[in-house]
């Protein structure tokens, strides 16, 4: 069994209007995706911004109002706001957010931040909450004088390690790191990722890896979800997603990581341009009439996408050509 | 304990006394501190400051030692008695009433009215546009209907009309009957930095971590939107002031027993008073006027306080 299975997750946000504040429209920011992420794994969530990852991390971690939708953590469904709270949802399940600054109250200190989900889940005595937040500040590499401090006094990346800190303070299951790095500098966010990637061995974590960028999800995850429009379009693992996109889209977000070898420049540049056009030429083969993704169909064990059948058929063919 | 502690830090107890006052060196300056330091750059707003605790103070003193009832007994021999006769060093009315002991006791009640109007409304209007913001849905709607229909309320003419409708009211009923209708500015206010406030990460930090709506809303985002209620706090003192005295001068704020700053002042209801007997309101109108530009000036400060662009202040 899965650690966390989702089900047809919807979250529409409702467009108000009038005196009476009818609903008159919704945004459908996540519209009937699937997945299930196992105990121990990075599950990859890859898509383009505004395609509805933020809301889905969200969803999963239960800040979220879903619109339909089951998501099952031990036997119980938490979208219902009775199952979090008798299983003590987050004590189990936390979330990593993006922007490390906006994420840490200003007028808190350091330890009041990362005490906070101990202080509310489990009964430490002063001294013990001290030492276990002076542990925490260890493990993410921050000197034990950060304690008394306040977020502005810290930099991007140290601000993240923090964010982190928070939460694996409860030791939980399962954390959602909404694009964790994405504010960082390039060398930080190798630094950052990597003691992310420490913590996971070393406390056995999942995560729920969310980010706009193909090339740091490379370095972090076994399966990949890619998210298009509220909707997924390819789904694989690793070797899936980077030798075999079948997907325009991951075709498109897979030109797009840059290219760090200056020799390959121009090639690069060319299979970006060819996938572009590929991509303007042949939208309504790959999507349906109202411009929505198709159902996934499922191409081999680990691999589906969101194609007609005889249309994913046909590239798998073409797909197995060019390789030849 | 102390074994597992070394372990995992090379710093000791007398170590973390010391980084915790160094953390408070280098903390955020609190709202209060960051004012403070704006009104020792502003002298002419230290003033203003120092102006109205000082009056504050003086008239809530004075008034102890002043019998009002005896004050306010009419006195024929004593009419309109110029400023420096018979004992009166601010002359009296055509009561014969001591105009100087009436300004004490009137600035008392029209000052104690307001700071309760403020304390009272202020408090609400907070609590309710924290609640409404941080709830959007259908807390917020309902909630906000409430609010729209207070503001659709002629709110002049409903004080007069329940001031009219109470037989026996005071200075407290009066205030109640006020904060009624003044807690709208504030909740809006606050309702629309606290809407902004609640989408930011931290709140939903907050809420991962298991903390409670009114601990996050009185915790965690109140202590971030401590300028603006210091600032709004400020204004609307300075506002009610001018809501008591102006229903005094039209007849319908205090009794006519109860002095206050808004009845000395409707002594220049009568033209002779005007031209002849100008000290039965004069210094009446002057402090207020002096009273509201201080308020207001000192305003204008804590307003620049809190908006770090504008600060003449060092910042720490
Ligand atoms: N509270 C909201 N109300 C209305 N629309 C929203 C809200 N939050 C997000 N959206 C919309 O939902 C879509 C998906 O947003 P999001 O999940 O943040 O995408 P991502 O994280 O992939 O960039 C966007 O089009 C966004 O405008
Ligand atoms: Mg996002």
């Amino acid at each position: 069994m899965s650690l966390v299975e989702i089900k047809d997750l919807k979250v529409h946000y409702p467009i108000r209007s009038g005196f009476w504040n009818r609903v008159t429209d919704s945004v459908k920011a996540v519209d009937g995706i699937s997945f299930n992420i196992e105990a121990g794994e990075t599950y990859g969530l890859v898509g383009e911004s505004g395609s509805g990852k933020s809301t889905t991390g969200k969803s999963v971690v239960g800040l979220e109002k879903v619109t339909s939708s089951s998501i099952m953590y031990k036997g119980k469904d938490i979208t219902k706001k009775a199952n979090r709270k008798s299983l003590d949802y987050n004590h189990d399940v936390q979330m990593i957010f993006q922007d490390s600054l906006s994420s840490l109250n200003p007028r808190k200190r350091i330890e009041d931040i990362i005490a906070e989900p101990l202080r509310n889940f489990e009964n430490l005595s002063k001294d013990e909450e001290k030492l276990r937040v002076l542990q925490l500040l260890d493990i993410v590499g921050l000197d034990a004088d950060a304690l008394y401090k306040y977020p502005h006094q810290f930099s991007g990346g140290q601000r993240q390690r923090i964010g982190v800190a928070r939460a694996v303070a409860t030791n939980p299951k399962l954390i959602i790191a909404d694009e964790p790095v994405s504010a960082l500098d390039l060398s930080v966010q190798a630094q950052v990722l990597n003691f992310m990637k420490k913590i996971q061995r070393e406390f056995g974590i999942s995560y729920l890896f969310i980010s706009h960028d193909l090339g740091v999800v490379r370095h972090m995850c076994n399966n990949i979800a890619i998210m298009n429009r509220g909707r997924l379009v390819e789904i694989g693992t690793r070797d899936d997603i980077y030798n075999h996109p079948l997907h325009i889209y991951t075709k498109r977000l897979l030109a797009a990581i840059p290219e760090t070898n200056v020799n390959d420049r121009a090639k690069h540049r060319a299979n970006r341009l060819a996938v572009e056009e590929v991509y303007r030429e042949q939208q309504d083969k790959y999507y349906d009439d109202e411009g929505k993704a198709y159902p996934l169909v499922q191409i081999s064990p680990t691999h589906s996408v969101a194609l007609p059948e005889d249309v994913a058929k046909e590239l798998i063919l073409k797909e197995g050509e060019v390789q030849a | 304990m102390e074994e597992n502690l070394n372990k995992h830090s090379n710093i000791s107890a007398a170590d973390l006394d010391r980084l915790t006052k160094e953390a408070n060196e280098e903390a955020t300056p609190s709202s209060a501190k960051i004012i403070w330091n704006e009104f020792k750059a502003d002298k002419p707003a230290m003033a203003a400051l120092i102006i109205i605790i000082a009056f504050i103070i003086f008239v809530m003193i004075a008034s102890l030692f002043i019998d009002t009832p005896k004050m306010m007994e009419t006195n024929i021999l004593n009419y309109n008695a110029a400023p420096g006769s018979n004992g009166f060093l601010l002359g009296a009315d055509t009561g014969g009433r001591s105009v100087g002991q009436q300004l004490i006791v009137g600035a008392r009640n029209s000052i104690g009215i307001a700071i309760g109007l403020t304390i009272i409304s202020s408090t609400f209007g907070i609590c309710w546009g924290l609640i409404s913001g941080y709830f959007n849905g259908y807390i917020d709607w309902g909630m906000q209907r409430v609010y729209d229909f207070m503001m659709m309320l002629p709110m002049t003419m409903m004080i007069i009309v329940l001031v009219t409708i109470i037989k026996n009211y005071n200075a407290v009923t009066l205030t109640l009957i006020f904060s009624i209708f003044y807690w709208e500015g504030t909740s809006r206010l606050i309702r629309s930095r606290t809407l902004s406030e609640s989408e930011k990460d931290y709140v939903a930090a907050s809420k991962t971590s298991g903390t409670g709506s009114f601990k996050i809303i009185f915790h965690e985002i109140m202590p971030n939107i401590s300028s603006l209620i210091i600032v709004d706090t400020t204004l609307s003192f300075a506002e009610n002031i001018g809501v008591e005295t102006g229903l005094s001068y039209l007849g319908f704020g205090l009794p006519l027993q109860t002095p206050s700053l808004g009845t000395l002042i409707a002594n220049a209801n009568d033209p002779n008073n005007i031209t002849q007997y100008w000290w039965t309101w004069l210094p009446a109108a002057l402090l207020i006027i002096v009273l509201c530009l201080s308020i207001s000036y000192v305003g204008q400060v804590v307003r620049r306080a809190a908006d770090a662009s504008q600060r003449h202040g060092a910042a720490d």
